[in-house]
């Protein structure tokens, strides 16, 4: 009978908390692969524009596990949100949870990494090809079209490492005389990348002329490795621009990094979710295309995403609601983009 | 129940080789006969795999043999030698420690936040790291000991909630952004090794001393063998268990931050999956899971054997998913050899 009191009043208590929501707030479900660096970043600026835009967001991480995800999604369903969007960990899967969803009358959307389903309400990707084609120009031109290389890939089979590699094997056909030593996945991770990169060093020494590694972590992880054997001269690209990343560039370390501002693009997303979730129109199908950066320009792209943050992230919505006319989603006035 | 090859007692006849007890069964048998060699084979089957396994890569790769690479391997090594020591104790005591991972990457975890806090303090992150690690073993250690949780469901829980505890420390995020005296753990070179090396090397050495030699040693092979019997024998199986656990703990959390310092930033999925490492390198080692049977050496073996696979591997751009087919398929065979070879014994 106590227990029962007891209960009764803590769901009250939960229930008053919700005094703040109204109608006309969206309630939209968020599950995302894992909350790596890109994803915590980009999720301060979700959070930004909720704030703004009168949204109340239900974060879920999956933990790179393709059922849990799957779960929360059947989750959000049941408790019927006004629109979900997916940072999927694979590109074929969730078929079941899109079509329910699509029943439901809930929009979902992909966002940063593909889903292979026509039934998604929209799709908010980055152009990984284009930055795949972007990393290996780079390192290509810095080669003078000659060396060898190694290359740090993704998870394999997630759309953000199928897009990438296709990418730099599009550049790589052009240059005959560049040569893949060796390819394979440390899975975004640094510590990973580390222990990758050095076997790759015991095998291959003083042949490896470069590398080129599909995230800035694990190219992080790659330079700790070349430290240790006592290498300075490699040159590495890699491709997000997360803080460690723009100031390896900075620094000399990376030749330069493709930025995927976080904050931008999973904003960009949550406009276009909220869209939907209002019954508004819009472009369902917006491309976020990734500036690139080297030194001449990472000073600007360092005070977006850490020095002048807090500044750069009171200007988002409103950033993102121009963006999302002009259709330049990636847009926030780094030199070299273009002015919408 | 083993015993060393040794000559034989009776003076050998004109044309007859020694008789010697067999490496396995212990039966005697004659010299350089072929039980004596089978039953060589069997006992020392995990070593003559391993001898193996190097000698391939030598052949397909010259680069794989030299000083350099195995500094590699075994900086690869270290952190998870760390763990495969803690798990050793753990699994002899017939419990296992599920939980490793997640304490990695909750020590490494306090131990950036730590380092952020007060750059320049660099033995304060150990201390924080080792402490952390401890304190989740001592929860393990009290769940089993005194609250009779089964090792696997109480190291579960700690793993699962362990791993949440590694986001709400960074906020959801890794803590980057760190001082470079943090990687100075990791990098600083004693005796031209680095100092997580040289802590695997004390820590086996050690370890091994004590495991064989000294009788808390004793007591934790005989908890685990058979723990009323040691009990009725007067030994406090409860503190033997809680110390396992705790010992797990803190070689854990040191491990923690030794990878963490090595790449400088503190991600709060590092060491996901790691305990599966330690627990196979505890197993192709030889040791039991039912506990009672098993050594730090045979770990110290098991671990090189996988460290060695994960190097020549790569060394021979073998992608990532075939390394774990065939890492499995070894770990299998290592085990069902080492199950078939001791009931050939008793």
């Amino acid at each position: 009978m106590a227990s029962a009191g007891v209960l009764g009043v803590a769901l009250t208590a939960c229930g008053a908390g919700d005094t703040t929501a109204n109608k006309d707030t969206k309630r939209i479900g968020v599950t995302v692969y894992d909350m790596s660096s890109f994803i915590t970043a980009g999720k301060e600026g979700m959070e930004a524009y909720a704030k703004d835009n009168n949204i109340e967001l239900v974060w879920n991480s999956a933990n790179l596990d393709v059922s849990t995800q799957a779960s929360q999604i059947d989750s959000m369903v049941n408790q019927g949100v006004d629109a979900i969007i997916v940072v999927p960990i694979q590109a074929d899967s969730l078929g079941p949870q899109v079509a329910s969803a699509k029943a439901k009358g809930i929009p979902l959307v992909a966002v940063n990494a593909a889903l292979n389903n026509p039934d998604v309400a929209a799709s908010v990707q980055p152009d990984d090809v284009a930055a795949g084609e972007q990393e290996m120009q780079m390192m290509a031109d810095r080669l003078q079209g000659k060396g060898n290389i190694v290359i740090l890939q993704g998870p394999l089979g997630q759309s953000g490492e199928l897009d990438r590699t296709k990418g730099i094997n599009n550049v790589l056909a052009k240059y005959p005389d560049i040569k893949v030593l060796a390819k394979d996945t440390a899975n975004w991770k640094r510590d990973e990348a580390v222990n990758k990169m050095k076997n790759w060093i015991s095998g291959f020494g003083p042949q490896i002329n470069a590398v080129v590694s599909e995230n800035d972590d694990m190219g992080l992880g790659a330079l700790q490795a070349l430290k240790e054997s006592g290498r300075t001269d490699v040159p590495i690209v890699g491709i997000d621009g997360i803080e460690d990343g723009l100031n390896a560039v900075k620094s000399g370390e990376f030749i330069g990094t493709s930025l995927q501002n976080g904050t931008v693009e999973l904003s960009a997303g949550l406009a276009v979710a909220n869209s939907l979730a209002k019954k508004e129109q819009v472009d369902t199908k917006p491309v976020y295309i990734m500036p690139a950066i080297t030194k001449t320009n990472v000073d600007v792209a360092i005070q977006h995403v850490v020095t002048d943050r807090k500044k750069f992230l009171e200007g988002l919505s409103e950033l993102t609601a121009q963006n999302l006319k002009t259709g330049d989603i990636a847009y926030e006035g780094i030199p070299g983009q273009k002015q919408p | 129940m083993t015993t060393d090859v040794d000559g034989s007692a009776q003076p050998p006849g004109p044309s007859a080789a020694p008789t010697v007890a067999s490496p396995t069964t212990g039966e005697p048998v004659k010299l350089f006969s072929r039980q004596w060699f089978s039953g060589l084979l069997l006992r020392y089957s995990m070593v003559i795999v391993v001898l193996l396994v190097i000698a391939y890569f030598s052949y397909r790769s010259a680069r794989f043999s030299t000083p350099d690479n195995l500094i590699t391997i075994l900086v690869a090594a270290a952190p998870f030698a760390l763990i495969a020591l803690g798990q050793t104790l753990v699994i002899l005591t017939g419990g296992i420690d599920l939980s490793v991972g997640s304490v990695i990457a909750v020590s490494a975890m306090s131990a950036a936040a730590t380092a952020k806090a007060n750059p320049g303090q660099v033995y304060l992150t150990v201390l924080v790291a080792v402490l952390v690690g401890l304190a989740v073993g001592c929860v393990n250690g009290f769940l089993v000991s005194r609250i009779n949780v089964p090792p696997f469901i109480a190291t579960l829980g700690t793993l699962t909630a362990g791993s949440g505890l590694a986001y709400v420390i960074g906020g959801g995020a890794p803590i980057n952004g760190l001082p470079a005296e943090f990687g100075s753990i990791a990098n600083t070179k004693i005796l031209g090794l680095q100092i997580p090396v040289l802590l695997m090397i004390v820590g086996i050495i050690a370890l091994a001393i004590i495991m064989k030699r000294t009788t808390y040693g004793m007591r934790v092979y005989a908890v685990g063998g058979n723990r009323n019997a040691a009990e009725i024998a007067g030994i406090n199986a409860k503190n033997v268990l809680f110390s396992v656990y705790a010992i797990s703990g803190l070689l854990a959390g040191l491990s923690g931050v030794m990878l963490a310092s090595r790449v400088i930033s503190g991600p709060p999925n590092l060491g996901q999956g790691y305990e599966l490492d330690a627990i196979a390198a505890v197993v192709i080692g030889g040791a039991s899971l039912m506990g009672g049977r098993g050594s730090i050496w045979g770990t110290a073996l098991g671990l090189f054997m996988i460290m060695t696979l994960n190097n020549g591997l790569d060394i021979l751009v073998v992608p990532a998913y075939w390394q774990d087919v065939i890492k499995g398929v070894l770990i299998v065979a290592a085990v069902a050899v080492d199950v078939w070879s001791s009931r050939r014994r008793t």
